[in-house]
């Protein structure tokens, strides 16, 4: 099943997305993660995510689906994400529009960014969720291509080994 | 990837426990602060008591713990069970045991050759001239060999006549009161065989701990049998790395005169164990071993003995999953 992440890491990196879905995951490598971890473990109570058929939702309100990000540096990927939780919810009979909000702005000029999605768009996504599905599938992750984000990915190290 | 040095050695008697977000080790001249951010491993060489909270907070964090008998004997290791798993790899780790067990396994036996041949290459430019048959063989014969095996088997016989005849040329690089005639694992009963044994102990740890942090499966090995150890998968990975990590340590420490069979071995037990300052001092040297960097060839970032030690694991991965040809850390190659 897909998830936002899965969605979003399409959009990045397909091949950190084939590995992720896979559980192939190394993000726990850094060590502000493993300890990000430790303390949201340590200390669960506190914010309460909203969270059904694949999406964790950080805010919904009558007018908007809220995500937030902690910065703008992939936009396109956050939007996409954004929208799979959408199309989800519309799915459900929930309409509502996205909010995106970065808490740092790096790259784009504002850090809120609102986006709507028509029905022959929902219909369009739809679609190409059935791709990326069919590509998660696939026996083998696509090779890796230098990009300039592979220099911070987490799988950097066996990308290129 | 990580700090420096994120491994903590526990040499005293003393009680392990939870504080806040912080391990605490109570011992009798008082109470030391372990902070969780910078701990990913604990050895622990002499009796210590702990608590079921402290192991839980321990497996929350994934902090590996080795224990140790008085005698240095490895007695095991805390695997926190929350480690990474992924049921594809899992699967094609199996069926690449089952089916190409000598492509990994290969590899392996030429690897341990190349890294010897880089030690012993020092001293026979440093007029050791006798060693040349045996460097001879490792850089021409024993990959033609390892590359025709038909089995398992056959491979290991490569693999035991490459230690047999390291084992050797002690003679040539070590002072007489180090030599050895013969290789003996359990109890050692000479200084070298001792050096050699604790050596081997932490370095097989050191693997577990980097093992740990990739999602292979560590029971399933294919040099060794499966069924050697609980981690048999160390002890493949491992080996590659001994010469470089172990036995440099062993050479430089002893012909430095860092360690002597005077003063750092347990006179009581016929030298045949490091006492407690032997001990400090070959881990001593062996942690800035593993923590010394070099330009990775491949990833063209710097990277530690340490950390190479877990991309061999990456490399596996690679192959299992993607077939990529498993090449094991290679010294001459720096990468
Ligand atoms: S290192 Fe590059 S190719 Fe590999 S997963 Fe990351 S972004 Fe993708």
């Amino acid at each position: 099943m897909l998830t936002g992440t899965v969605v979003n890491y399409y959009t990045h990196c397909q091949r950190q997305c084939w590995l992720f879905y896979h559980n192939l995951n190394l993000e726990d490598n850094s060590e502000d993660v493993r300890i990000g971890k430790v303390l949201h473990e340590l200390k669960k109570q506190g914010k309460e995510e909203i969270a059904l058929d694949g999406i964790k939702l950080d805010k919904l309100t009558a007018e908007y689906v809220t995500e937030i990000k902690k910065s703008d540096a992939d936009l396109a990927a956050a939007k996409a994400q954004l929208e799979f939780y959408l199309v989800v919810l519309h799915d459900k009979g929930i309409i509502r529009k996205g909010r995106l909000e970065c808490l740092e702005k790096n790259k784009q000029s504002k850090s809120v960014h609102t986006l709507m999605l028509t029905e022959g768009e929902i219909e369009e996504r739809k679609v190409q969720y059935r791709q990326i599905e069919e590509f998660l599938n696939r026996e083998l992750p696509p090779p890796p291509i230098r990009k300039p984000i592979c220099k911070k990915c987490a799988y950097y190290e066996y990308c290129f080994i | 990837m990580g700090k420096s040095s994120d491994t903590r050695y526990i040499f005293s008697t003393g009680d392990l426990y939870q504080k806040d977000f912080s391990i605490v080790f109570r011992k009798e001249d008082g109470n030391f602060y372990l902070p969780i951010k910078d701990t990913r491993e604990l050895y622990c060489f002499n009796e210590i008591t702990l608590s079921t909270k402290l192991l839980q907070l321990l497996a929350k964090v994934g902090i590996v713990v080795h224990f140790f008998g008085y005698y240095e004997n490895y007695i095991g290791t805390f695997y926190p069970k929350e480690q990474l798993l992924s049921g594809r790899l899992t699967v094609a780790q199996a069926l690449a045991y089952e089916q190409n067990r000598l492509k990994i396994a290969g590899p392996i036996v030429k690897g341990i050759a190349k890294n010897i041949h880089f030690v012993l290459y020092h001293y026979y430019r440093h007029g050791k001239s006798e060693l040349k048959d045996y460097l001879d063989w490792l850089r021409k014969d024993v990959s033609r060999l390892a590359d025709a095996v038909g089995d398992i088997k056959q491979l290991l016989r490569i693999e035991g006549e490459i230690w047999a005849r390291f084992y050797q040329t002690f003679r040539l690089i070590l002072p007489e009161s180090f030599a050895m005639n013969k290789r003996v694992k359990r109890p050692p009963d000479n200084p070298i065989n001792a050096l050699i044994s604790f050596g081997n102990t932490l370095l097989y740890t050191k693997t577990i701990t980097e093992i740990y942090h990739t999602h292979l499966n560590q029971t399933i090995s294919f040099l060794h049998e499966p069924a050697e150890r609980r981690f048999s998968l160390s002890l493949d990975l491992s080996e590659v790395f001994k010469p470089v990590l172990v036995y440099k340590t062993i050479f430089d420490c002893v012909n430095n005169r860092k360690i002597t069979v005077e003063k750092h071995f347990d006179k009581k037990l016929n030298y045949a164990l490091l006492n407690e300052i032997g001990r400090k001092t070959f881990i001593e040297a062996f942690e800035e071993r593993l923590n010394q960097t070099f330009e990775h060839q491949t990833l063209k970032r710097r990277c530690s003995y340490k950390q190479a030690i877990r991309l061999d694991g990456y490399k596996l991965i690679k192959h299992i999953l993607e077939g990529k040809n498993f090449v094991p850390f290679c010294m001459e190659d720096k990468k």
